[in-house]
């Protein structure tokens, strides 16, 4: 067992070292790098999706472009909410 | 020779052409690096979980810093009732990584960068999301779509806001992962062929660009797949918890 004794020592060693370099770095680079993708293609899928919608409903009930316009603008609405939630998550995790 | 940037993302068929009712089900070089990168999960997680030694193997600590990495994030995100998904999820995660990282390897073929995949992968994860929610809940799962205290006057225009913003998830999961991927590798292939075309004198800029660029996608590679399955971990969250 004194092999394992000599690592738990050498752990102690190396988590302080660990500690003592976290200290002055938040380490939150990658993670805030990923929110930002994250909101960037919420704000765009949303409008693709009114808009497709309203496409498609034009198209059923033939009133071709008023559906289409009144959609995409829900999209936007519904972007910038999906944006704004995303935000709030971030906020609360602060 | 002439070097296209968008040639690396070309599908063609290995072997003989196979056709059940009018599908095409040829085996192509993206179903290849599927293949291979569900083997690489596969081999990694056999060999780094047969021998379970006190004092970890490399091979053994990958495999059990993953796990803890993904039961972590499942935990934080969706709570422990969402513990039942952990294979799901840790499948999803794995798959999408090594998607990513055999991509990155030269003369490879990055499945992810072909909307397809990715947007097969958001629907089955949207689909089976919404499934759990209706099963869990009955049509009470309908409640995510109207926010409380709004003004009944407000409500048609809100519950069509909400759907919405609803079925964009899928969309906005798959776009997402597949428009990284492709960007990444296609300036990686610009920057490539500066090299080759400004030759010895000229190109050693774009060949330190082309080494910064390879770092900077192998982190993208790592975070898209984290947020791939950071994102799914938040729509169990909602199909399980159900509020906002």
């Amino acid at each position: 067992m004194k092999d394992l004794k000599e690592i738990s020592t050498r752990l102690e060693i190396v988590k302080k070292k660990i500690k003592k370099n976290t200290k002055n770095d938040d380490g939150s680079n990658a993670a805030s790098l990923g929110k930002a993708l994250k909101i960037s293609t919420e704000l765009v899928a949303s409008v693709v999706v009114g808009s497709a919608i309203g496409f498609l409903l034009d198209n059923w009930f033939g009133t071709k472009p008023i559906l289409i316009i009144l959609f995409f603008f829900m999209g936007v609405a519904a972007g910038i909410l999906n944006v704004f939630r995303a935000a709030k998550k971030m906020n609360k995790k602060l | 020779m002439v070097t296209n940037p968008m040639h690396q993302f070309e599908v063609y068929k290995i072997g003989p052409e196979i056709n059940l009712g009018g599908i095409n089900l040829s085996f192509t070089n993206a179903s290849l690096f599927m293949v291979i990168s569900a083997m690489l999960v596969i081999s990694i997680l056999f060999f780094g979980t047969k021998k379970k030694s006190l004092i970890p193997s490399k091979i053994q600590l990958i495999t059990e810093m993953s796990y803890t990495f993904v039961a972590k994030m499942i935990n934080d995100t969706a709570g422990s009732s969402a513990k039942p998904f952990f294979p799901f999820i840790f499948s999803l995660f794995t798959f999408v990584l090594f998607c990513n990282m055999v991509g990155m390897l030269p003369y490879s073929f990055t499945v992810t960068s072909h909307i397809i995949v990715t947007f097969v992968l958001a629907s089955i994860v949207f689909i089976s999301v919404t499934i759990l929610g209706f099963a869990k809940h009955g049509f009470r799962y309908l409640e995510l779509f109207v926010p409380k205290g709004v003004p009944i006057v407000l409500l048609p225009l809100i519950i069509i806001i909400e759907i919405i913003s609803y079925l964009s998830r899928p969309i906005s999961l798959s776009v997402r992962l597949f428009a990284n991927m492709m960007a990444g590798h296609t300036m990686l292939k610009v920057f490539g062929g500066f090299v080759i075309s400004l030759g010895l004198l000229g190109g050693w800029l774009p060949l330190g660009f082309s080494v910064a660029l390879t770092g900077l996608e192998i982190l993208v590679a790592f975070l898209q797949a984290y947020v791939f399955a950071i994102l799914t971990c938040i729509y169990l969250n909602d199909a399980l918890n159900l509020h906002h």
